[in-house]
């Protein structure tokens, strides 16, 4: 199988890797496999080779997807490995991720509550309760919803989708207190009110999280 | 980043997004052009002389496509609609593809009235 993946070193250019082909073989364990053998300077992200850290997040053949996810079987003859745009490259495949954090940050992705630690009782939820959220909290941050989003192309202080699904799965969240600042938050220029409705994030998204439903249903919530 | 970067997207979505743009930028040109031309018909003589020329089976291409720009952008914005008051995302699917059928039906069916209306 022939992996062409964009480097980026100063100047971006194209190279071209042969690598052999098995059984349950990923595009991550490729670009393994082009660095353990092929050439060592190839930089990219990885770490839990499982889908859940969201690090090797890349643009496989024009579509962002976690490479440690793309079983290369999927593909005929050619892969093209890029980084995902919308993203400053660092270097090969590593994009700044500085950026995107700070805006998750922004939003407040954390429990806002009273808590008495000298007498801690357990929070409780229900099923219902839970399931008002749930879906939403399965993002792993891996910025493929904001590589693929023309409101982030277009303005660099967007919030992103990423951002905003945190706000609204930590607004649902039935032990949080937190909803009317983050609602502040995403009502902000940069927030919610700049989605144009592409609906692309929720058709990379690698968790099927659905960004684009939550973003509309936390513009419903600042209109109540 | 700039502007630039709206047109690149590939799935269903992202090309529905782009045409959405495009169209409306058409439209609104021709809303200008019209205004424009309109005004500029101040007597019976230029009027009869200009719409023998714009109300013809020559001009038939452009109006053609104007019907199809007008209800692809119409029904396209109400499907934004319906999914910006945060209804039917998880069919969104079905959604994109009965508008393509309409908008074809009703660009098929809009030339047609237009076409016979034209006459010989």
């Amino acid at each position: 199988m022939r992996l062409l993946i964009r480097r980026f070193d100063e100047k971006s250019y194209w190279q071209s890797f042969e690598v052999p082909v098995k059984r349950g073989m990923t595009v991550l364990d490729a670009l393994f496999y082009v660095r353990e053998n092929l050439d060592p300077t190839l930089a990219f992200r990885a770490s839990c080779r499982m889908g859940i850290c969201g690090s090797c997040a890349v643009k496989i053949n024009g579509k962002p997807r976690l490479a440690c996810e793309t079983q290369i079987s999927k593909f005929k003859k050619e892969i093209k490995v890029e980084p995902i745009d919308n993203f400053k490259v660092i270097r090969d495949l590593v994009t700044e991720f500085e950026g995107f954090f700070a805006k998750h940050k922004k939003v407040k992705p954390y429990l806002i509550a009273e808590a008495d630690y000298e007498n801690p009782v357990e929070w409780l939820q229900t099923p219902k309760e839970l399931s008002r959220y749930y879906v939403f909290s399965l993002c792993i941050k891996c910025g493929a919803c904001a590589s693929v989003c023309p409101a982030s192309a277009t303005l660099n202080g967007y919030l992103g989708p990423a951002a905003l699904v945190s706000a609204y799965r930590f607004n649902e969240d039935s032990r949080d207190n937190g909803k009317e600042e983050r609602l502040k938050i995403v009502s902000d220029s940069v927030g919610v009110w700049r989605c144009h409705s592409a609906m692309e994030c929720s058709e990379v998204c690698p968790k099927q999280i659905e960004p684009a439903k939550a973003i509309q249903l936390l513009r419903r919530s600042l209109l109540r | 980043m700039g502007i630039l970067s709206w047109f690149k997207y590939r799935s269903p979505f992202g090309i529905a997004f782009m045409l959405q743009r495009i169209t409306g930028v058409v439209l609104l040109l021709y809303l200008c052009l019209h205004l424009v031309y309109l005004t500029s018909l101040q007597s019976k003589e230029l009027y009869e002389s200009l719409t023998s020329l714009t109300v013809s089976k020559q001009f038939f291409v452009f109006d053609s496509l104007l019907i199809l720009c007008g209800i692809f952008h119409g029904l396209n914005g109400l499907r934004i609609v319906v999914h910006e008051l945060g209804f039917a995302h998880e069919k969104r699917k079905p959604i994109l593809a009965v508008l393509v059928v309409l908008t074809i039906l009703g660009w098929v069916l809009g030339s047609y009235i237009l076409y016979t209306a034209l006459g010989d």
